[in-house]
């Protein structure tokens, strides 16, 4: 095939491959994870059928309030749509919009998501919503200086903070990749996502373990299709953070450097696959590891800190 | 335009790097048995680096080191802990003065010093790149921080051993060429070292039934 896509085009589709696989992920996860553990576990396509129940169900408030409550859940959407113009989904070279912002952008956009679920949690008046969203802040507070340093050492391997500049710094050579500054930034990336998406070290994903949940709880109070809406954008920031992951950080193959449609589809697939080989490490962690009590997470950021900081050390003084 | 570090600064740094990480997981181990497997992780690692330096270099003298420092470092040290342990009935080494997020910091800091300080004397050396020298120096320090941190006898001891772990990394960088005779000198230096300590875990825990030195202040007059 040597028909060509338009630029525009294809930046739609990085969105729509984000949208739609999204939920396919977390239901591949959930059934590696259940694998793992000896049960059968939910179909693969479990996540889109829950969607598709919960968009017919009736949306109520909780008395008291306001609107935003009900368009927060709209807002976070919109955030975790924007974000995936701006990284490496399914292309080597920029896309038109891919330079309205670099990964502190992304990294901000994906914050006030988040932040604006905890002040619509807050608003509820439910105390469970309101412990998750003080916990998420509390926390996301303290990984925060991870993410920055990360970027740092982005910042210091390839003189911009471009998602797309380190992709093909990977890309050029061997020594790029066993490099220290990488491997460690890659690592406290790694350690943010697993705390972002409230995997097991830090949070239990699935079940209705009160006390321990931090991200999960903020959605008590939503229902039907605003939780929806939540439950959704909230694989599709697994799905951001892990693109980021793989193909900005891990391994930047297999994404179109051309714009045939044979290469873009093939982008496609390889992301999904090397999204999947992501959730079969995420899911053997979820199963070997027990989660840390909450006054434990403090240690596994300060890890995480670590790494990221020996990452800039080693690039900044050594040359690392 | 990025600057690539090449292939083999970049390794060898990794690997570098790899042994300053096992020096801050000793920080958070709290089993003595974890403790002291870390260290033989940790020796392990140095000994791969020093046959990464033999092959690439050709000094066939490392080879002897790499060995020789694999048979007491990874295998007879932590034996002979372990076995010197063994009647001791307890498991957990015990926390330390401050809790182990705050030691991480400390020791990021420590560590910052020691990176900033070796980077600005501009030493260069014909093996290894500048950066594992640096390294090397923040495991010493580090080292330092688990030795003065935690107050168990058995940290204590592995916070030395591991020292002994940064200078043979500093010592492979600086001096590659170093005659075998002194090399080995060290390796048996660390020997004596394992057996003082030892005796003093032995000593520590018969008389007062516990591995942690806190109880030791009451001894002052």
């Amino acid at each position: 095939m040597t028909r060509t896509v338009p630029v525009i085009v294809i930046q739609m589709l990085q969105v729509l491959t984000v949208l739609v696989a999204a939920p396919g992920v977390s239901g591949f996860i959930a059934k590696v994870e259940a694998r793992l553990q000896g049960r059968r576990g939910p179909r693969i396509l479990q996540p889109y059928y829950d969607l598709a129940k919960l968009f017919r169900k009736e949306a109520l408030a909780p008395q008291g309030a306001t609107w935003f409550f009900l368009a927060a859940p709209l807002f976070a959407f919109t955030c975790y749509l924007t974000v995936p113009l701006l990284i490496p989904v399914l292309t080597t070279f920029p896309l038109p919009l891919g330079y309205m912002g670099d990964i502190l952008g992304g990294g901000f956009i994906l914050a006030l998501g988040s932040f604006v679920v905890a002040v619509a949690a807050a608003e509820t008046g439910s105390p469970y919503a309101q412990l998750g969203s003080s916990r998420a802040k509390t926390f996301a507070a303290i990984t925060e200086p991870v993410v920055l340093f990360v970027v740092f050492a982005v910042a210091l391997i390839t003189a911009t903070d471009l998602p797309y500049a380190l992709a093909a710094t990977v890309h050029s050579s061997t020594s790029q990749i066993v490099r220290p500054a990488h491997l460690l930034a890659s690592g406290a990336l790694f350690m943010v996502i697993l705390y972002e998406t409230g995997r097991i070290p830090v949070e239990t994903h699935t079940g209705t373990n009160e006390f321990g949940m931090i991200e999960t709880a903020r959605a008590f109070e939503h229902s039907g299709p605003f939780y929806a809406l939540l439950s959704w954008g909230s694989a599709m920031k697994q799905l951001v953070l892990y693109v980021i992951l793989i193909n900005v950080f891990l391994a930047p193959w297999g994404l179109a450097a051309s714009q045939q449609l044979g290469s873009v589809l093939l982008a496609m697939v390889s992301l999904l696959t090397k999204a999947a080989a992501l959730g079969v490490v995420v899911a053997v962690i979820d199963d070997s590891f027990a989660k840390l009590k909450l006054f434990k997470i403090a240690e596994f950021v300060a890890g995480a800190f670590l790494l990221a900081v020996l990452g800039v050390f080693t690039v900044y003084l050594g040359g690392g | 335009m990025p600057t690539s570090p090449g292939l083999y600064a970049a390794t060898a740094n990794t690997i570098a790097v790899g042994v300053l990480l096992v020096e801050f997981l000793m920080l958070r181990a709290s089993l003595f048995r974890a403790q002291v497997r870390l260290y033989a992780v940790q020796s392990l690692i140095v000994c791969v680096l020093a046959v990464v330096v033999a092959a690439t270099h050709d000094l066939p003298e490392l080879y002897v080191l790499a060995g020789l420092s694999l048979l007491l470092k990874v295998i007879v040290v932590p034996v002979v802990v372990l076995r010197l342990l063994r009647d001791a009935d307890v498991e957990i080494a015990g926390s330390g003065v401050i809790g182990v997020a705050s030691e991480v910091l400390l020791a990021i800091v420590v560590a910052g010093f020691g990176f900033f300080a070796i980077g600005h004397l501009h030493l260069s050396s014909s093996v290894l790149p500048t950066a594992a020298l640096s390294v090397s120096v923040a495991v010493v320090l580090v080292s330092f921080v688990l030795m003065i941190a935690r107050s168990d006898v058995v940290s204590q001891a592995i916070g030395f051993f591991s020292l002994e772990n940064g200078v043979s990394l500093a010592s492979l960088v600086v001096a590659s060429g170093l005659p075998l005779i002194l090399e080995v000198a060290f390796l048996f230096d660390l020997l004596v070292a394992v057996v003082v300590f030892g005796v003093l875990m032995r000593v520590h825990h018969g008389r007062t039934d516990t591995l942690s030195t806190a109880g030791l202040t009451k001894l002052k007059g």
